[in-house]
């Protein structure tokens, strides 16, 4: 079977500590994603996720604070803005809008976190493995 | 006039066939019809006591089906357990993928042998919970509103005492049904209120009522029919109003069995929920199928009647 | 090139179950600039930080990395290890290969190659990561300490009595929360009032503790040793500075108003204290139900005032203040007897909560401590005391066991059969749970000698009849139903956070757990800190429990703040934004995106600057920067990119 391969931009506050209690509280999601834990999601830059679909990541999921929660007052605000931009420069590339999947996943929702893992996986898996006309032609 | 799709169910169809009456009558005095499907079939009406978890929602989710594939989004039905059936399956395939998935393979492999429908270009749609299952009483409460049949009341049932019967299967598992508070309803009430009538309180409007026990344990059945009957006529009851056939059938014909067991018992009239808004709606009283109740529906009925004359003859 | 050392950790089989720590060591051993590698059992334990400190000398090593659990749990050991062992500490990296690897995954091969990549992904980081150095700031010595029951109180009384000022906030114009509503407490049945009043007294006069009740956090800005906040006091219409606390004004006051002090049980006036023994012993108006506010007309209290303290135009006051702690010990509300459904949706008058019985069984109580109830004043010969009312039912209410029903309703049966000597009491109970100091002889001595009958099993339904309240229950020990005709019903309803909490954690920008309850930093480790620095955390608010833990964990977060406030100044992650002068085109894109103010435009240079004092290291900035002149200390973009493609196996 196709194993995608997704990088996670976490934040250390609400969705990387999410992250944490879907391991203590012993949740069992699809192990596809490797993630990079950042202070805040607006630490993201959009090139990380372009740069992330070069190297051949067939998702990036970005984790976030919910709203009003932002442990630096509205970090997460610029981030989803950053995101519906982003979109639509991945609609330029050719990528799916589907692999870029930003998440507000708080500390205590570790069965959230679980679970968008797994919708993840089984989404990307039904997408195929990720094809860029540049790496094509690079190769 | 506005058609709604209508399961009556197999109780309804046949034993209790004037209670289907009195439901559609009541609904073309309130301005829509209940459209009954084409074909139907039994629901199974186990699923809430069954171990089986795939095989009893097959036939439910075969009329819910049917239901979408002609184009509606609403199924009426005026049997708690129909709906209970009915809401439960849909409850199961909306929310379970496993079950979504294994109902659609059992409903994709008999479509050929169903001869009505012949569509061979029809391509085959997943069933995934679209129709809205929906009991009469809860259409009253939302779609119609009881402002609306207090307006069209011919005979408002003032002065009338009315304890409301709840039973069990029509509130409950409440994640699943979302009808009510199952602890304490008011749904009932606020119909009866509607009718002009007044609610009794007491303690056994959620009680059960024995249901099948009727059929293995009767004796069971019998001593909670009596306490939920006699609880109603201490808080000062005349009648008491249901929704449920299984319920009627308990409370109605089983106080021959409770007068013999308890000599201190006296009858009092049941009325299915529809029979009641189809009299106050002016209805004549000649088409409720009151004949074929157990206790003598007369006194309440002349109570009504005395009240506000004779209903239209349709 | 950077010689870096890897040590993966087996955490017993809690890794090693899942992850294969050999092959993980093999693998990551090839990476550049890995010079070593080895796994070991536990390597927090000393051995095994030992063998870190050892191999840093003996390697040279100038980065390490731990595979191991969460950094939140280890980080900080194995940074002061690297640091004695002469590597500086941002020179030390947690790849987290537990909580996020070893503990969700269970195919072992899928789990190996995770955690090889994770290892790789942090390898990638400490490869370009820089020696830094603490940022020193400096540290206000004042604490604040939101919530005036019992754990604010004694937090306060012990950070004031180290000599530093605490500001104690308090919503209601009294302090002493629900304590002071208790009548006597298990399992010695001491005065509550008799207890607490001192201490309340004692808050109140404390010289180091200003006292601000009436009050309500606004908002809160800065961070640990540096917070900025705005405090609401709202309006009394009463000016405490004159006002003598004589009494007169309530006497005359014409509205009535249910006291939520008595739970319902008795009224006062729209002007009130809300009971005798308050601190401060001043009264306030409660607008909405003051006749003058709702119709323009009375101003009784303002004739009866021979000292004019009453002021209807005054108003609610902001203030200011800095501080460098913050203890939050809001407590708790009980699940409202309306939400209870099957228990009578609060629509039957004697069935009442445990609260409304500690009222009734106190001496100051609107009873005068005689148990007669609310329907008609008589004393109640059977009352029927109902456990895990709300608790313990993921179903319907809360999953959660509220911990002190059990105690109390005891207490509650006992001191019922002490006043009532003819009564009877019976318990519906789940199970009894009694741990603590004297507390399962508390239950036996009731249980054996108070003839308090115990039934084991959940009630079903409450209802009225007549005058008598009826309970259906079950008593699952004879596995019969029994039903109960009762004079009075007290429901044990579950203990709740308070609705505000979750108001306040939004300002504090705290965290809570699934129930609303504040959540701790560590459940085990770090009991009485939030994770965020600078938050302490105390009380009920954190989860049910009762007084004596309560007041433990109280000084346990008063310490805390102390031992804070004994530095002469706090270390600062260095971790934060800097600017590349030379890349930097003046766009000031940056200025507008910092939520701090940290970022400012040098106007000589005409570029843009970081303010490292204010900065949180949030990174948001760098993301905005257009041409790559912000960076992030140790987490650049050069390092975020090579980080990614590690993390996807490499090319």
């Amino acid at each position: 079977m196709f194993e995608p391969r997704i990088v996670c931009f976490l934040c250390t506050w609400c969705t990387s500590a999410g992250a944490d209690l879907a391991g203590t509280s012993r949740l069992q999601y699809r192990p596809n994603g490797v993630n990079i834990k950042f202070m805040c999601s607006s630490r993201v830059d959009p090139e990380h996720v372009l740069w992330a679909f070069r190297e051949g990541a067939d998702g990036v999921l970005i984790g976030g604070c919910h709203p009003g929660d932002c442990h630096y007052q509205d970090g997460n605000y610029r981030t989803q803005a950053r995101v519906s931009l982003l979109y639509r420069l991945l609609d330029d590339f050719g990528i799916d809008r589907a692999r870029l999947r930003l998440e507000w996943i708080s500390a205590a929702e570790g069965t959230k976190f679980a679970a968008v893992m797994n919708e993840f996986t089984e989404e990307l898996r039904s997408l195929g493995p990720i094809k860029l006309a540049a790496r094509e032609m690079a190769k | 006039m506005a058609k709604v799709a209508y399961y009556p169910g197999c109780a309804l169809k046949e034993r209790s066939s004037h209670l289907d009456t009195s439901a559609r009558d009541s609904a073309v005095r309130l301005g829509f019809e209940l459209d009954e499907l084409p074909t139907w079939t039994c629901c199974g009406a186990v699923p809430p006591v069954s171990e089986e978890r795939v095989m009893n929602l097959v036939a439910p989710s075969r009329i819910l089906k049917d239901v979408r594939d002609s184009g509606r989004d609403v199924l009426i039905t005026i049997c708690d357990f129909c709906y209970n059936t009915l809401k439960r399956t849909n409850y199961s395939i909306r929310t379970n993928e496993i079950t979504r998935k294994r109902i659609n393979a059992f409903l994709a492999d008999d479509e050929p042998e169903r001869d009505y429908i012949e569509k061979k270009d029809a391509y085959w749609v997943d069933y995934t919970g679209e129709v809205r299952v929906v009991h009469l009483m809860e259409y009253l409460r939302d779609e119609i509103g009881y402002g609306n049949i207090r307006e069209k009341l011919k005979r408002p049932l003032s002065g009338l005492k009315i304890a409301p019967y709840y039973g069990c299967v029509m509130l409950r598992p409440q994640n699943e049904i979302q009808l009510d508070e199952p602890e304490n309803p008011s749904i009932i009430e606020d119909f009866i209120d509607s009718l002009g009538a007044e609610t009794i309180r007491y303690p056994y409007r959620t009680e059960c009522c024995g249901s099948y026990l009727s059929v293995s344990s009767p004796d069971a059945s019998t001593r909670l029919c009596y306490r939920i009957l006699t609880s109603a006529q201490q808080h000062g009851a005349d009648a008491m109003v249901i929704s449920c056939p299984l319920c009627f059938y308990n409370l109605d014909s089983r106080q021959k069995a409770i007068a013999e067991a308890y000599p201190d018992f006296k009858p009092i009239p049941v009325f299915y929920f529809t029979q009641l808004l189809s009299v106050a709606l002016g209805v004549d009283e000649g088409r409720q199928g009151f004949e074929r109740h157990f206790v003598d529906v007369a006194p309440v009925l002349d109570m009504i009647l005395q009240g506000s004359g004779k209903g239209d003859r349709t | 090139m950077k010689r870096i050392g890897v040590f993966i950790c087996h955490c017993g089989i809690n890794i090693a179950g899942t992850v294969d720590v050999k092959r993980v060591a093999e693998e990551v051993a090839k990476l550049d600039s890995v010079v070593y590698a080895q796994d070991y059992i536990y390597m927090c334990s000393d051995p095994g930080q030992a063998l870190v400190r050892e191999k840093i000398r003996q390697e040279k090593l100038d980065g390490i990395i731990i595979a191991a659990c969460s950094p939140s749990l280890h980080e900080s050991t194995f940074r002061t290890a690297a640091e004695e062992a002469g590597l500086n500490p941002w020179q030390c990296e947690i790849a987290n290969i537990r909580e996020q690897c070893s503990w969700v995954h269970t195919d072992r091969k899928k789990a190996t190659e995770k955690a090889i990549r994770i290892v790789s992904t942090m390898v990638e980081k400490t490869r370009l990561n820089e020696s830094l150095e603490p940022i020193p700031v400096s540290i206000t010595k004042k604490a604040l300490v939101i919530g005036g029951g019992i754990a604010g109180i004694q937090a306060a009384l012990d950070i004031a009595d180290s000599g530093h000022k605490v500001i104690l906030v308090e919503k209601e114009s009294s302090i002493g929360g629900h304590m002071a509503q208790l009548s006597e407490t298990f399992p010695t049945l001491d005065c509550s009032q008799c207890i607490l009043t001192p201490k309340m007294v004692a808050a109140g006069k404390h010289r180091n503790i200003q006292l601000m009740t009436y009050s309500e956090v606004e908002e809160v800005s800065g961070y640990v040793g540096n917070f900025n906040v705005r405090i609401r006091r709202k309006a009394p219409f009463v000016d405490w500075s004159t006002c003598t606390g004589c009494g007169l004004c309530m006497e005359k006051c014409p509205a009535k108003v249910p006291s939520e002090f008595d739970r319902g049980l008795s009224t006062h006036g729209a002007i009130y204290i809300p009971f005798p023994q308050a601190v401060p012993n001043k009264p306030v108006i409660d607008r909405e139900s003051c006749i003058y506010f709702k119709t323009g007309k009375c101003r009784l209290c303002e004739k009866t005032c021979e000292i004019g303290a009453i002021k209807f135009d005054q108003e609610d006051q902001i203030i200011e203040e800095e501080i460098g702690a913050i203890i939050t010990a809001t407590g708790y509300e009980t699940l409202p007897v309306t939400e209870l459904q099957e228990y009578g949706a609060g629509e039957v008058p004697d069935v009442i909560d445990g609260l409304a019985f500690e009222r009734l069984l106190s001496a100051s109580g609107p009873t005068s401590g005689e148990v007669r109830r609310p329907s008609d004043g008589r004393v109640p010969k059977e009352v029927v005391f109902v456990q895990c009312a709300g608790s313990r039912d993921p179903e319907r209410y809360r999953p959660y066991c509220s911990k002190i029903c059990c105690m109390y309703t005891t207490k509650h049966a006992l001191l019922y059969k002490h006043r009532v000597h003819d009564g009877q009491p019976y318990i519906f109970y789940i199970d009894i749970r009694t741990g603590g100091k004297g507390y399962e002889e508390f239950y036996h001595n009731a249980e054996q000698d108070e003839g308090i009958i115990y039934l084991r099993g959940k009630v079903a339904k409450i209802f009225r009849d007549g005058d008598k309240t009826i309970v259906w229950g079950t008593d699952t020990l004879t596995g019969r139903n029994v039903e109960i005709q009762a004079d009075l019903v007290v429901l044990a309803t579950a203990v709740v956070p308070r609705e505000s909490t979750a108001e306040l954690v939004k300002k504090l920008r705290i965290q809570t757990g699934p129930n609303g309850f504040l959540s701790e930093a560590h459940p085990k480790l770090r009991p009485v800190e939030s994770i965020n620095s600078g938050f302490f955390i105390a009380g009920v608010a954190q989860g049910p429990r009762d007084i004596p833990e309560t007041v433990a964990q109280a000084s346990g977060a008063a310490c805390k703040v102390i031992s804070l406030f004994s530095r002469d100044h706090l270390e600062q992650d260095p971790a934060i934004a800097w600017v590349d002068e030379e890349l930097c085109g003046g766009c000031r894109i940056c200025i507008s995106v910092c939520p701090y103010d940290a970022r400012e435009y040098d106007e000589e240079k005409c570029i843009a600057r970081v303010n490292e004092a204010l900065c949180e290291g949030c990174g948001s900035c760098v993301a905005a920067c257009a041409c790559g002149a912000t960076q992030q200390r140790n987490l650049s973009d050069s390092q975020i990119k090579s980080m990614v493609t590690a993390s996807l196996g490499g090319e």
